[in-house]
């Protein structure tokens, strides 16, 4: 009988708050799920006091490489420690020779050696001026990925995004860790919204100049050129990986459709009838379907849908607000924004909307999230410092680093893999 | 703020080019007729000062009549331009006190036949850059949806969306945002 009653009263505080839970989702904020590789990383050898550097040396830039790939916790050590990378468990350490030679250019020996036995895994040879030794480091470090990963590293990929140049929004382009910035439009009025052509041959983006916003591409080192003049007000491009075709909104009179059109031939056709406004689109990575918002519920809510505009289902259904979806380079995953109490964050979920995991808290606003290319990393714009500035952080929303000095930097979209890696 | 003036200023430049073009329009024929009658009086009297003063206060007094109607022209622009409609956050409804605006705007275009225009949507700044263009064309649709229904043509209207690119205040505070929320008007003279 007793036991009735502690049943009766479990009951009594246990049913409404399982009511409750029905309409909360579990949410997991920023664990760290990330399985990484320990790595000795060495000073290069170098003659004594001749090699003045302008910037950071080789074994900085290694360092940096390493932490931001989401890859490798980097064991430091001013010289070769056998007992220390032992502790930590680094099977591999990495090290190099500069010598300056007589042209002023440095001669970069680059290696990879196994700890333990200090056999050599891989050496590469770069003669570069400094200002190109960022560069050189970068492809060797790529060639380590490859070697103990298997995979394609991302230190050679680079960031498109949006600079305040002068108070103009202007497209810039710079490595994917920040540096050798160069700019892409000069232009008296707003350039904004960036995304990579096939091929990283050039970008599209949108530019105010007819005081309308309009869609234009530029190959880098060649003209712009206005896109699809035929429709109006066009916004919110996404490169399909695999035909290069470019999916895009327009709005004419209000309604915001989405268009799907020949970059090439200029032709482009509705992608999608339906009564409400559609915005965002990205694509599946083999294509195959499109990622979308829709406002049919009222607020801005993320859609899926196959390449010809069939089977459409809702992709999220907590909160109010779900904008931007991006699908992860190996397909599992769609990274997000999501506002909160009129504070924008980023999540990641599963294709079917479960799994949800916040990414950003407690700082600012955090917009924008774009995958590398290998899919190891996010990269978003917040402004968590007061000003809007690029950051990068695992996939997991750990290790979070600022890529961006200066300024205003806004919308950053990632490159695709180079395919013909120069030193 | 800076784009603003840049707008005022085409619109009073409209203005001028418009006055300047309707010197000899079908209303203001009269002192038109009146200039050849009063040359044949000259030249039967004494050519000389009389008539010249004539004509001359004559064109004082055209100026003058051109600069009054240039001056109402800009105060009417400027105050259609000087009109916002402010929205609730993320709707695109027009509120009692929109609308109350809209009306006087409706009024004026209805009035001035020649004047069209552009309605431009804007949002604040949260949120992202692709909703908040498609937001903005809605509140812009809004407009122009309460001016045909208030008896203004359609190919009069164009409207378009700056999403969260163009705001009227800076700054992340509420009073900033519910400033930003808005749409606004461009003038030309047809």
């Amino acid at each position: 009988m007793k036991r009735i009653f502690a049943l009766l009263i479990f009951l009594i505080f246990a049913v409404p708050s399982a009511f409750a839970a029905i309409d909360t989702i579990a949410v997991d904020v920023g664990i760290s799920v990330f399985k990484t590789m320990p790595i000795g990383v060495v000073p290069f050898a170098e003659p004594k006091g001749r090699i003045s550097w302008s910037e950071e040396k080789p074994h900085e830039i290694v360092t940096r490489d390493a932490n931001l790939s989401g890859r490798f916790d980097v064991i430091a050590s001013d010289k070769f420690n056998l007992a220390l990378f032992s502790r930590n468990r680094a099977k591999h350490f990495i090290t190099g020779k500069a010598v300056v030679l007589s042209d002023g250019r440095v001669q970069l020996d680059c290696y990879l050696y196994v700890s333990q036995t200090k056999d050599l895994l891989l050496g590469e040879t770069y003669k570069v001026y400094q200002k190109d030794m960022r560069r050189a480091v970068h492809d060797f470090f790529d060639k380590v990925v490859k070697r103990l990963w298997g995979d394609r590293g991302v230190a050679s990929t680079k960031l498109a995004y949006v600079s305040k140049i002068e108070g103009v929004k202007q497209v810039v382009v710079a490595d994917y860790d920040g540096f050798h910035r160069s700019q892409i439009t000069r232009d008296t009025s707003i350039s904004m919204m960036p995304v990579w052509m096939k091929g990283n041959k050039g970008l599209v983006y949108v530019n105010f100049k007819t005081r309308r916003p309009r869609l234009y591409f530029k190959t880098f080192g060649g003209v712009e050129n206005p896109l699809f003049t035929h429709l109006d007000q066009t916004y919110s491009p996404a490169v399909n990986p695999k035909t290069g075709e470019l999916l895009f909104s327009s709005t004419v009179d209000g309604k915001t459709d989405l268009y799907i059109g020949n970059m090439q031939t200029g032709k482009a056709r509705k992608f999608a009838y339906l009564k409400s406004n559609q915005t965002s689109p990205a694509w599946s990575p083999y294509a195959t379907e499109v990622l979308f918002t829709s406002d049919r519920g009222g607020g801005p809510q993320i859609f899926v849908m196959g390449k010809d505009g069939s089977d459409m289902r809702r992709v999220t259904f907590m909160g109010r607000y779900n904008e931007r979806a991006s699908w992860s380079p190996s397909g599992d995953r769609i990274a997000y924004t999501s506002m909160d109490n009129g504070l924008m964050n980023i999540y990641t979920c599963a294709l079917d909307g479960s799994d949800i995991t916040q990414l950003t808290s407690n700082a600012g606003n955090n917009e924008h999230p774009t995958w590398s290319p290998d899919g190891k990393l996010i990269a978003f714009s917040s402004n968590r410092t007061g000003s809007y500035q690029i950051y990068i952080m695992r996939a997991d929303g750990s290790n979070v680093t600022r890529i961006t000095k200066g300024g205003e930097n806004t919308s950053p979209t990632w490159s695709w893999f180079y395919d013909e890696i120069n030193p | 703020m800076k784009k603003m003036k840049m707008l005022v200023l085409t619109a009073s430049f409209a203005c001028l080019a418009l006055v300047a073009c309707s010197n000899n329009p079908p209303p203001e024929t009269e002192p038109a007729a009146e200039a050849p009658a009063a040359e044949e009086t000259a030249t039967a009297a004494q050519p000389g000062p009389n008539a010249d003063s004539l004509a001359a206060e004559q064109a004082r007094l055209e100026a003058e009549r051109l600069e009054a109607e240039r001056a109402r022209l800009e105060a009417l622009i400027n105050q259609i331009m000087s009109e916002d409609v402010y929205f609730d956050f993320d709707r695109s409804e027009l509120t009692e006190k929109a609308r109350e605006l809209l009306a006087q705007v409706g009024e004026l275009l209805l009035k001035e036949q020649r004047f069209t225009i552009t309605i431009e949507g804007h949002t604040d700044a949260r949120g992202t850059e692709d909703y908040n263009f498609t937001l903005g064309a809605k509140r812009a649709m809004k407009v122009k949806e309460f001016l045909i229904a208030y008896g203004v043509s359609s190919d009069r209207m164009e409207s378009v969306s700056y999403g969260k690119e163009n705001p009227k205040v800076e700054g992340t505070t509420e009073e900033a945002y519910s400033q930003n929320r808005r749409a606004n008007f461009r003038v030309n003279i047809k």
